[in-house]
């Protein structure tokens, strides 16, 4: 719920309860008032009656004849209400009524009763109350109105700070750039986002060039390191000591892994620096006959069908390399996570590039096999930044990168998509 | 065969002149540029192998100022640097080939008798290894005068041990060759393995035995004797 809202639903219940408890009291006085009015005329009409009757003059006749009554018997006597039948409106009348005794000079006593019709009183309490309840509803209804028009001025600046952040990529190593609103409060938080996100371009720029310059300099000891283990591998020697030769390949292999990492990580970084501004015509569907063609003997190797469904395909815009390395790593990632015996599956369309191949379910969130350094298996030799790497040549150039499994024939799909697919 | 090896590393350079001198090449060294630009004033070579990043400057001028003189040499660059702007950069400037560290210096060697050959001989050159004559422009191979029928790949592989004889290829610089740079060594072994049996057997079908020699945990060896 937003903040807005919930400040919004706390105050309009509470306008509702403070209306429901007005009407309430409204009601009950203004009954109350008027009642006691009726009753204080009542009263004086008891007072003149019994004025006139002691005066000896008769009991006045009742000029309508629900006003007065007079009775031989005894009454209760006091203040009550009554119903009695209007016979002109043919309907029940809410009357008040005073009953006392006079005793009239000759003759026994008689119980008078005055009565008041309340019909007016009861109109009075309408007209009151709608009113009232009418204009308590306005205000309410007014309060709630002027209360969203304002959450919406107000908060904008929030929103639009709300909507920056979103955006926000901290790849293309520009701090936030945020106005100062008026209020305050948001110019405060504008103001500390903007030194935050200043910050994070900074701290991220230095991670940045730390990883390019040690993943360079890291590359001539590599080098010296590999030569030199590789020359050592040549020492007649080792052609009679069957222990040694074994461990200086393992080292051997171990710095080209070392260089691998470092040449992949390299990229990546580079990606990430937008290093790659030069962009060119690629046909992709060359490139992937290419490529297919020098990855030819790790499928015969693993004894893999490759199937291109590439005709004469799409022309995209990229830097050479960046395709060259998508597409490679594309195949490469479908030969390595394959089943005996299974197949290899490209399709090139005008808006996508599909490589599927058969597999057991990978289980987990699908996101995460773009994850840096997530491995098919734990102990598998390469380092896993396949598909990080397709992961980031997609974002590069705005391509929708996508893994899914099928159940249907089990297989992985990973999914290149050119444009935006267009809205359904 | 004349080489000039131009390295600012000390330990590389050494070990890279270790690993050129079996080959038969006299190989001078030059530790920065403006000792390797006054040797390639100087005196002619068959080939310069080339480091881009030098203390004292940048080793794409070196290529210009070859290229500026007109000289024959072949030019074989290595770099740190692995962009493509850098490679082509390279390619443009008339270098014969790129390569980036770290390599395999076998890899290195095969790349060199590649440059030389189209240089020196325009292609021309035959390669003689025991019973094998093998005509690279045409792709042929001879065993003693009788055509030996090979794979694509098959034949890569064996231009690449002829072009470093009697030295422990390890499986992971075989892989790399065959299959491009970023293969996983892991995945290489299965299919090298395959193809070194089928070689092996196709030279053996026609008399050539035990040229092949498997060094076991490490790679392959081309045996002279």
């Amino acid at each position: 719920m937003k903040l807005l809202a919930a400040t919004n639903r706390y105050y309009l219940a509470l306008a509702a309860v403070l209306f429901a408890v007005g009407s309430g009291a409204l009601y009950v006085g203004v009954n109350h008032v008027l009642r006691h009015e009726v009753g204080e005329q009542l009263a004086v009409r008891r007072h003149e009656i019994e004025q006139q009757v002691r005066a000896g003059r008769p009991l006045p006749e009742p000029p309508f004849e629900s006003g007065l009554d007079v009775r031989a018997g005894p009454q209760p006597l006091g203040f009550s209400d009554m119903l009695l039948r209007d016979t002109l409106e043919h309907e029940s009348v809410p009357h008040r009524q005073l009953t006392f005794v006079v005793r009239p000079a000759a003759g026994p006593p008689v119980w008078v009763t005055v009565r008041k019709s309340l019909v007016e009183t009861d109109d009075l309490v309408r007209v009151i109350l709608t009113t009232m309840l009418g204009v308590l509803a306005a205000l309410l209804g007014g309060a709630a109105l002027l209360n969203r028009w304002l959450a919406g001025r107000l908060w904008a600046p929030f929103q639009h700070t709300l909507g920056a952040l979103r955006s926000y990529d901290l790849q293309q190593h520009q701090p936030l750039a945020l106005p100062t609103p008026a209020i305050a409060e948001f110019a405060e938080l504008n103001l500390a986002l903007t030194h935050l996100s200043q910050r994070l371009v900074a701290d991220y720029e230095n991670l940045r060039e730390f990883t390019a310059n040690a993943a360079h300099e890291t590359q001539t000891p590599l080098a010296i390191m590999q030569a030199q283990l590789e020359q050592l591998l040549q020492l007649p020697a080792l052609e009679h000591d069957p222990a040694a030769a074994p461990l200086l390949a393992e080292l051997y292999g171990a710095t080209r892994r070392l260089s691998r990492l470092h040449q992949a990580l390299g990229l990546l970084s580079r990606i990430e620096n937008r290093q790659f501004a030069a962009a060119a015509p690629v046909r992709l569907n060359e490139l992937l006959a290419e490529k297919s063609q020098q990855l030819g003997p790790l499928l015969e190797a693993r004894g893999l069908a490759l199937h291109l469904r590439a005709p004469a395909g799409p022309v995209v815009h990229m830097h050479p390399g960046l395709a060259d390395s998508l597409v490679h790593n594309l195949l490469h990632n479908a030969i390595k996570h394959n089943e005996p015996g299974g197949d290899v599956t490209a399709v090139l369309t005008s808006n996508y590039l599909e490589i599927s191949n058969p597999g057991a379910n990978p289980g987990g969130d699908p996101a995460r096999f773009f994850e840096r350094f997530r491995k098919h298996r734990a102990t598998a030799d390469s380092p896993g930044l396949g598909l990080s790497i397709v992961q980031q040549i997609g974002a590069y150039y705005g391509f929708g990168v996508s893994y899914t499994f099928e159940p249907v024939g089990r297989r992985h799909v990973l999914r290149v998509q050119f444009a935006p697919p267009p809205a359904p | 065969m004349k080489l000039l090896l131009v390295e600012d590393e000390p330990a590389l350079r050494a070990v890279l002149l270790e690993s050129l001198r079996p080959g038969g090449y006299v190989v001078e060294v030059a530790a920065d540029f403006a000792q390797a630009y006054e040797k390639i004033k100087l005196y002619r070579y068959d080939c310069v192998l080339l480091d881009l990043t030098l203390p004292d400057g940048n080793g794409l001028d070196l290529v210009r100022a070859l290229k500026a003189d007109n000289s024959p040499a072949g030019v074989l660059i290595f770099t740190a640097r692995d962009t493509l702007e850098d490679r082509i950069a390279g390619l443009d400037l008339g270098a014969d080939d790129y390569l980036v560290k770290p390599f395999h210096l076998s890899e290195l060697n095969a790349r060199l008798r590649a440059i030389i050959r189209r240089r020196q001989f325009q292609g021309q050159h035959h390669i003689v290894f025991r019973d094998l004559l093998v005509w690279p422009e045409q792709a042929e191979v001879l065993v003693r005068g009788e055509p030996l029928m090979l794979t694509r790949k098959e034949y890569d592989l064996l231009l690449y041990l002829l072009a470093n004889p009697d030295r422990v290829l390890t499986k992971e610089a075989i892989a790399e060759h065959l299959c491009g740079d970023a293969v996983d060594a892991a995945d290489s072994f299965d299919f090298i393995y395959t193809h070194f049996k089928n070689l092996r057997k196709k030279l053996q079908e026609k008399g050539a035995d035990n040229y092949i020699r498997t060094m076991y945990g490490v790679g392959y060896k081309l045996s002279s004797e």
